[in-house]
């Protein structure tokens, strides 16, 4: 069958009103799901996968892929209304979008927030249709030893995100690491810091700290200090983001959604870190990066664009593989196959139609990701104009019922708590937060791929340095280590910081 | 207190967080296997590791407040509210820890009360408590709110989104 | 004395709501079912298959409600602990119910401390490697592992692929598989079979579900299956007519479970509920698509077979060495 046969082909399956309808409704689930913390864009698309089962197998996958799609929208509503992350891949968004808020430009972040996330969005889904079958045979290529390389080498995004002090930063990363260890070891089982608890056997977990981190010490620091915020204007106005920010924001958002292309197509990174890639590519790019972390429109750009431009590329390896590259993946599988479909590089010889219809389906999606959008942040901004002293004690309550309903574990909402109180702590030392949870997703990773490439080379380094692969993420993280030094070592040689060598590309407080 | 005096507190408490992991906590609360054929493999090494990297943090920090010529920004205590800032009058650092702590008994008594009175009338109480912390009075609205948000929170995650809300001995809801 | 009286009132308001819910039929409330593992895995999927014919028979609400971490330790505390009321109910799986409490000592509860009501599927077992590996069948593997260099992967320590590969080598002969292969641990299902296709881990053996569009699409080649009958879709030898047929004991399972206190005539309920379910057409035909066998235990017939399942799995991990203390 040619290309326009295929084309063809799949456009007589979705050239119905229930497959756009799916699609827009799933959008519309997935910006309110991921809108909700706790409820996150894995839930919504839990929850929505029993009433596909009925439908026409292109419907059902459509209305799921919706979903998925609005729910990495939607966490950065919350993130940036009230600085808890919908979703974890949100977390980045925090960085700038909070802080304009505070501002008074919610209005101008969401706007940004959904303009960068459909042009990721759509570059991300042409991306999986152009290059699946080339990207997909890199993404086996992926073992431990190579995963260690790239994943050390995420790891230099701290450095990026460690405000004006690059040894605080150090430490909130590794307190963050720290608290990865605890759980049961991969490799042998055995308590790590459990102390004989149950509920910490499994770690601790990811949401519950996220929160924890980022939304409990806001509420903290407003009872510490109920006036800080008299007689600041924090309604949204009239400000909404214009074209010239879009522009000004272009370069940061194609490449945000490349580095989103790249780490999608990779099973078993995930949206997170690729948010914070982009982020602190976009930073160090920057004219303005001086202003970054205060409330920089092109923060908010690189960061929703780094995750929504995993949203289609997790699909290449799904699509050509049959691999699941994260939770969300693996639920959408199991609606493939609930239909007798299985993905995998047969489908694309005896399902092509279907394949074709899921790729215009998703081109749309872009369209419909956009309209549900503008519509959701009309609704949501009112959030903004709502009094502290309401806002503050529902958002405690909001965060409490979606960090339980996680994992149904009231365990959680205990280390949110407490988390809070370590965030507080931090806060109050100018320590950042940002390397913190940059380090308890890549910690647990980085152990695993070295423990794994240990036991595959029986001990032996030489498995770190054994492909080309590893050879470049090697280069790029001696290249990048040896930039953040000179950087380090340029400042403590000209005027002293206060404190500490700084990067000349950040800024002091003062 | 300085920049200087605030960093070397913290690279103080890094120092002796490393020590402590090293001789007490990591050899007590991480258990390894007798038969790892290689070091790294073991369960005990990447907490060994991230411990000396934490001890070299503190050091770092420590050496670099000395280095420092201690210039000092801005006089301010890390453990008190910002002064220019303070809007309200009356509000002493006293009043602000005495809140502070009324927080974390409030968070304290709420993971007591979860499983025992609901996840619902807890949240109230707690939604009530918070309010009450950060203004002195309850207007009509925020108690409203009080009662309706765990309420509407309830309904969402109870019927639409199927969550097993803890209902408490007392009084369950439909 | 005013404080007195409203004392009594909430005492009695108290004994009436809680009286009340006493002398009520069972089950007057919606039952909290607890899934040990995520969304999307095995038990997930099987759980909620047979959730909409379950609550049909059970008449009341069943909230599905997943519990992970620690193998299915996390969840399966839960209802540990639960009171034993009926309105806490575990889905139990090899993993969580058999492996886990044979290999680790450390396991915060043992079989006694549940009451299981019922197995009602059964999923074969296949080993496989990848398309390309020069290994075409069980003999080339155990000659491939009697040179060194084998691997093989698994979805954690204490589930059921991590003793599966020992137990499959050490029946085709090896003495001492835990030195001639190494196992390479992965986080979750998903990951143990790309591990394999990626060429990490020699081979894997897990339930043929979770390998079914793998090995459809000619990415992986089964070795064998554990089931006495072949598996449709792989084109594999049976364990018995290889020899083995001990290997039979090696299947994967769900069940449902309850805290160790729970009543003879719940029990019995559960039991005659679940009969019903599983002979709901829709259940049938899905489950058998997905490639479980239906099999549905009464509940004492459930208690042998999991002790029994335990117990070979025990003596194994005490041949080997295989069990994790600390």
């Amino acid at each position: 069958m040619s290309f326009l046969d295929s084309l063809m082909a799949g456009l007589a399956l979705v050239g119905n009103v229930e497959a756009f309808l799916a699609l827009g409704i799933g959008v519309a689930i997935g910006v309110v799901g991921g809108a909700i913390p706790g409820m996150s864009a894995t839930m919504a698309v839990a929850l929505t996968l029993p009433f596909t089962f009925t439908m026409t197998p292109i419907t059902g996958i459509l209305l799921l892929l919706g979903v998925y799609k609005g729910g990495i929208f939607g966490g950065s509503i919350p993130a940036i209304l009230i600085k808890t992350p919908g979703t974890p891949a949100s977390s980045a968004t925090v960085l700038d979008g909070y802080p304009m808020a505070e501002k008074g430009e919610a209005g101008r972040a969401l706007g940004m927030a959904l303009w960068a996330s459909c042009t990721a969005d759509l570059i991300s889904n042409l991306a999986l249709i152009l290059f699946a079958g080339w990207l997909a045979s890199f993404a086996l290529s992926f073992r431990p030893p190579e995963f260690f390389t790239l994943i050390l080498f995420s790891l230099t995004i701290i450095a990026g995100v460690s405000g004006n002090s690059l040894l605080r930063g150090a430490l909130s990363a590794l307190l963050g690491l720290l608290l990865a260890t605890v759980g049961l070891d991969l490799i042998y089982g055995t308590n790590r810091f459990t102390f004989g608890d149950p509920n910490l056997m499994g770690g601790l977990n990811f949401i519950a700290v996220l929160i924890g981190l980022f939304a409990i010490p806001e509420i903290l620091s407003m009872v510490w200090n109920p006036g800080a915020h008299d007689g600041q204007a924090r309604s949204l106005g009239k400000n909404w983001v214009t074209f010239a920010d879009y522009r000004k924001s272009f370069k940061s958002i194609v490449r945000g959604s490349m580095i989103g292309v790249f780490l999608g197509s990779i099973p078993g990174i995930g949206a997170a870190p690729s948010a914070f890639l982009s982020y602190s590519e976009a930073r160090r790019k920057s004219p303005d990066r001086d202003n970054f972390g205060k409330g920089e429109v092109e923060g908010v750009a690189a960061a929703e664009a780094g995750n929504n431009g995993v949203a289609g590329a997790t699909l290449i390896p799904l699509l050509a593989l049959g691999v699941p590259g994260d939770v969300i993946t693996a639920i959408i599988v199991g609606a493939f196959m609930i239909h007798g479909l299985q993905p995998g590089p047969m489908m694309f010889v005896m399902n092509v139609d279907i394949i074709y219809g899921l790729f215009i389906g998703l081109i749309v999606s872009s369209v419909f990701l956009f309209l549900v959008g503008s519509v959701a942040i009309r609704g949501f901004r009112l959030v903004a104009d709502i009094p502290r002293a309401v806002l503050f004690p529902a958002v405690l309550i909001l965060c409490v019922y979606g960090v339980y309903a996680v994992n149904n574990n009231l365990f959680d909402v205990g280390v949110m708590f407490a988390m809070g109180w370590v965030g507080f702590m931090m806060a109050r030392y100018d320590v950042p937060a940002a390397p913190f949870l940059i380090a308890f997703i890549l910690g647990p990773l980085l152990e695993d791929n070295f423990r794994q490439a240990m036991l595959m080379s029986g001990g032996s380094p030489a498995i770190l340095f054994s492909s080309p692969i590893t050879w470049f993420f090697w280069a790029l993280t001696g290249i990048t280590v040896a930039a953040i030094i000179r950087a380090g070592l340029r400042a403590a040689r000209g005027e002293t910081l206060p404190g500490l060598p700084a990067k000349p590309v950040q800024t002091s407080e003062d | 207190m300085t920049d200087k005096v605030l960093q070397m507190r913290l690279g103080i408490t890094a120092l002796l967080a490393a020590i402590i992991l090293l001789v007490y906590g990591i050899p007590n609360w991480v258990s390894a296997p007798s038969n790892v054929p290689k070091i790294v493999l073991s369960p005990l090494f990447w907490p060994e590791v991230l411990a000396w990297l934490t001890g070299l943090a503190g050091l770092g920090l420590i050496l670099f407040s000395w280095r420092d010529k201690g210039v000092a920004t801005e006089d301010r205590d890390p453990a008190a509210p910002d002064s220019g800032a303070r809007g309200r009058s009356g509000d002493t650092p006293r009043h602000a820890y005495l809140r502070l702590a009324a927080m974390a008994v409030l968070m304290i008594v709420m993971m007591w009360l979860m499983p025992r009175l609901g996840m619902v009338w807890t949240a109230m109480i707690g939604f009530l408590v918070t309010a009450l912390l950060m203004q002195p009075r309850i207007p009509i609205s925020t108690l409203v709110a009080a009662i309706a948000v765990p309420l509407v929170l309830y309904a969402f995650f109870a019927h639409v989104a199927g969550v097993a809300i803890p209902q408490g001995q007392f009084v369950r809801l439909p | 004395m005013k404080l007195n009286a409203f004392k009594t009132a909430v005492a009695c308001a108290a004994a009436l709501v809680t009286g009340t819910a006493a002398l009520a039929e069972y089950p007057d409330r919606p039952i909290n079912m607890i899934i040990p593992y995520g969304a999307g895995g095995a038990t997930d999927i099987s759980a909620r298959t047979i959730a909409e014919p379950l609550g049909d028979a059970v008449g009341q609400a069943l909230v599905m409600t997943n519990v992970t971490g620690a193998g299915g330790a996390t969840g399966s505390v839960v209802v540990q602990n639960a009171a034993p009321d009926g309105y806490s109910m575990l889905f139990a799986r090899v993993g969580s119910h058999s492996v886990s409490p044979a290999m680790k000592a450390t396991l915060p509860y043992t079989l006694d401390d549940f009451r299981f009501v019922a197995v009602y599927e059964i999923n074969p077992v296949a080993c496989v490697v990848a398309e390309g590996s020069d290994i075409k069948s069980m003999e080339d593997l155990i000659a491939k592992a009697n040179e060194g260099g084998v691997s093989y992967s698994s979805s954690g320590v204490g589930s059921m692929l991590h003793l599966a590969g020992a137990m499959v080598l050490n029946a085709f002969g090896i003495e001492n598989p835990l030195e001639v292969a190494t196992h390479i641990p992965q986080r979750g299902g998903g990951a143990a079979a790309t591990a394999v296709l990626n060429g990490t881990a020699t081979f894997v053996c897990t339930n043929t579900s979770a390998l079914a569009s793998f090995v459809a699409n000619k990415q992986l080649r089964p070795l064998m299956v554990t089931t006495d009958e072949p598996v449709p879709g792989f084109d594999a030898p049976t364990a018995a007519s290889l020899g083995h047929p001990e290997l039979n004991q090696l299947v994967g399972w769900t069940g449902l479970a309850g805290p160790k206190d729970l009543g003879d005539d719940v029990a019995a309920k559960w039991g005659e509920w679940m009969a019903t379910a599983v002979a709901d057409e829709t259940f049938l035909k899905s489950m058998e698509e997905r490639g479980s066998v239906i099999r549905l235990m009464s509940p004492e017939e459930t208690g042998e077979f999991i002790e029994g399942q335990y117990n070979t799995f025990r003596a194994l991990v005490d041949k080997l060495g295989m069990r994790v203390e600390g």
